[in-house]
């Protein structure tokens, strides 16, 4: 028995891994991922640089002391920003004035164009015209200091001294740190929840992805007619069995590579090489490579077997549609009440979710990304995955049985749950 | 009598529709063995119940003498109406997969796939896809992964359909080769002259039940009953005033006397000699259509 199902297992997996879809998005969802991963903490990072500003103060004031701010606030930054203000004469039309910066922002003589109102700081608003305004760094840089140059003279306006003022509203930046399971602290900008979420969105694309390639093969075989050639010799659950285990090495197999392609990038010199050196890429412990492949199989057996027996009772895709539908529809709902969970990890609600078999895969996986989980609840979402797969299992097999040899009319529930009972 | 397949009240019903019903028979080991039926008859409905692919809802079928179950029903290599294979697979990992899932090893698969690829001229498609083959080799490629194990017993659900000629001449050939050999042959069919020759024994089914079964040449001798083909200058006027002589039809250009039931063959060929120039004289042996359909037609006078 043994050898006929790994003959099974085996041709599955061969016919997958051999096609060229198959080695395109391997290497393709890796490029993808890496450029969503890394992008942001490039960008982050990406303050750095040469500007030069050409500055239109209208007030004729506040030039110096923004320049003057700005400089303060870059003396502390480790991070290589230059900025340099470069006074403009407004002349006596600021318009035609402002139009010919702009004409020289556009020839790349400067990177922006700050404007200040005449009116300022009372009304108005100052203005930067600047082709890449994405720049964020900069433009905080920009925001802030002329904020709080601003925020000054009004105070100093009230009468109060300047020195005073700007020791009394010196900013505080958060700084957020992440406490782990043994109590360390890590810094934190937010990469935990970007790994989490893209971590959590590998599990729902993969588990569907291969959930559907069950479905089509067995809608396959059933519309080729093989698989009573097949089921002659074999029987029908070992098939289904074959099938699942087949495609769900596939998936592992993309992983090895994924986590291959991912060891090679982050390895220390690739990524100076890369010319990235201190982005700061997010570290995944192996804890949650372990347990990210442990909810990956757990989903894939069960989510595998749902859609093992909605091909087995359709002919076509079209009609399995609205059982096809139904059961993403399963999958779907975990990744809308991620929010919810992200942002009470430890909640009951949260707990609750996060054991319900068909949505432990995605939400038990994100509660450990985020906060250390119980033992005990890990063990029991396991558990009841097991159970549940073991019960889909036993009710797929009936209905596969009687599906994969049925064609004509399309069944309807109830026929499902006759050939569930009479099987 | 020793049956290599023994079928006994073998019934299955798809709610109100009956698809066989008591159904018994047996197949002479080293026989081939014709299961005829017109289309629907329940032909494809028993093999399937034999293969177990299909529970019955009672009855019993004996492989050997013994209940078939799931490993012994492996020494049968069934051939189902509906052809499939895997598309995208290479015609020689194609049947080797088709060997290993019934108990061969790989190597040795691929040693008897290479030599039937070989003796079919399909060596030149042994890395190509399936796919890419005509529906013909598609057909012969079938058969292959159907014997490839060497089975004692072959099913084969409607063999020739779809086949040219040529092909159709391949696959008799190989198939009274292995009869030849010991392997006993069921074939499923409704289209009789391409069997005629072949079988030994049939089992005719009409709606869902047995209405003929036994040797073949018992039942052409019964159905033929005392007719004889005369070939002579006699006109059928002549020969119709002979006595004993109950009616006339020509066959081609010989004509059908029928004599009653005690009428003696040897008095009649008397008197053919005496008026006549006669050609040949030979007992009438009918053909399984003839057989088929009389007694496919006598069945439903019967029900009416």
């Amino acid at each position: 028995m043994l050898n006929r199902i790994l003959a099974i297992i085996r041709r599955e997996y061969l016919e997958r891994v051999r096609t060229k879809a198959f080695w395109i998005s391997t290497l393709l969802v890796p490029f993808f991922l890496g450029a969503v991963m890394i992008l942001p903490a490039y960008l982050a990072a990406r303050g750095g640089g040469e500007f030069s500003v050409a500055v239109v103060d209208l007030s004729g004031r506040f030039f110096d002391p923004i320049r003057d701010e700005i400089d303060r606030l870059l003396a502390g930054d480790d991070e290589k920003l230059s900025v340099t203000l470069v006074r403009q004469d407004p002349g006596p039309d600021p318009v035609a004035t402002r139009e010919r910066l702009k004409n020289e922002v556009q020839n790349k003589r400067f990177d922006g164009v700050l404007v200040i109102p005449a009116t300022m700081p009372d009304e108005g608003q100052p203005e930067y015209v600047a082709p890449n305004v994405a720049a964020f760094k900069l433009l905080n840089v920009l925001e802030r200091s002329v904020n709080s140059v601003m925020v000054a003279d009004r105070l100093t306006g009230a009468g109060l001294d300047p020195d005073q003022v700007r020791e009394l509203t010196h900013r505080v930046g958060l700084k957020t740190l992440k406490l782990g399971k043994g109590g360390e602290e890590t810094r934190d900008q937010g990469q935990s929840f970007m790994l989490a979420y893209i971590f959590v969105m590998i599990i729902y694309m993969t588990v569907l992805m291969y959930g559907i390639y069950v479905m089509r093969g067995v809608l396959e075989e059933k519309s080729s007619h093989v698989v009573e050639v097949i089921i002659s010799t074999v029987k029908p659950f070992e098939l289904m069995l074959g099938k699942i285990l087949g495609i769900g090495a596939v998936g592992l197999t993309q992983f090895l590579i994924w986590s291959v392609l991912m060891a090679a990038v982050s390895a220390p010199g690739m990524v100076s090489a890369m010319g990235m050196g201190d982005i700061g890429l997010p570290t995944i412990p192996v804890q949650l490579l372990v347990f990210f492949v442990v909810y990956f199989v757990l989903g894939f057996l069960l989510y595998g077997t749902l859609y093992a027996g909605v091909g087995a009772a359709f002919d076509t895709e079209q009609e399995a549609q609205n059982f096809q539908g139904l059961v993403t529809m399963l999958l779907i709902v975990p990744m809308v009440l991620m929010i919810q969970i992200i942002n009470q990890p430890d909640g009951t609600l949260a707990v609750v979710l996060s054991l319900f078999p068909f949505f432990t895969p995605m939400l038990m996986f994100l509660r450990l990304t985020l906060v250390p989980v119980p033992a005990w609840q890990v063990a029991a979402s396991v558990v009841l995955m097991v159970a549940a797969i073991l019960a889909c299992t036993w009710i797929v097999a009936k209905i596969y049985r009687v599906g994969i040899l049925m064609h004509g009319s399309k069944p309807k529930l109830k026929d499902l749950v006759r050939w569930v009972r009479e099987a | 009598m020793d049956a290599i397949l023994d079928i006994q009240h073998l019934s299955k019903r798809y709610g109100d529709h009956v698809a066989v019903d008591d159904l018994s028979f047996s197949v002479p080991r080293g026989s081939v063995f014709g299961l005829l039926g017109p289309n629907g008859a329940g032909k494809t409905t028993t093999i399937r119940m034999v293969m177990r692919i299909i529970a019955s809802d009672s009855g019993t079928v004996l492989l050997d003498g013994e209940p078939v179950d799931d490993d012994r029903r492996r020494i049968i290599g069934y051939l189902p109406e509906e052809r499939g294979l895997y598309k995208k697979m290479k015609v020689l990992e194609h049947l080797v997969f088709l060997g290993t899932i019934r108990g061969l090893r790989p190597g040795e698969a691929k040693k008897r796939a290479s030599a039937w690829l070989d003796r079919f001229d399909l060596n030149e498609w042994a890395t190509h896809k399936v796919e890419d083959l005509s529906k013909g080799m598609q057909q012969k490629l079938q058969f292959i992964g159907t014997i490839l194990h060497r089975p004692q017993l072959l099913i084969l659900d409607e063999p020739f359909s779809g086949l040219d000629p040529i092909n159709t001449r391949q696959l008799k050939d190989l198939m009274l080769e292995m009869r030849d050999e010991g392997v006993t042959i069921v074939l499923s069919t409704h289209v009789l002259p391409q069997v005629d020759e072949m079988c030994s024994e049939i089992c005719l089914i009409n709606r869902a039940r047995p209405i003929l079964a036994g040797s073949l040449e018992k039942i052409r001798a019964d159905f033929g009953g005392n007719t004889w083909r005369v070939r002579s200058n006699l006109e059928e006027a002549d020969l119709r005033a002979l006595p004993g002589v109950v009616s006339v039809h020509p066959l081609r250009d010989e004509l059908l006397v029928e004599l009653d039931d005690g009428g003696e063959p040897q008095e009649l060929l008397r008197a053919l000699v005496d008026r006549s120039q006669v050609e040949s004289f030979t007992r009438f042996i009918p053909d399984l259509e003839n057989i088929f359909i009389r007694a496919v037609e006598e069945d439903r006078d019967h029900v009416e």
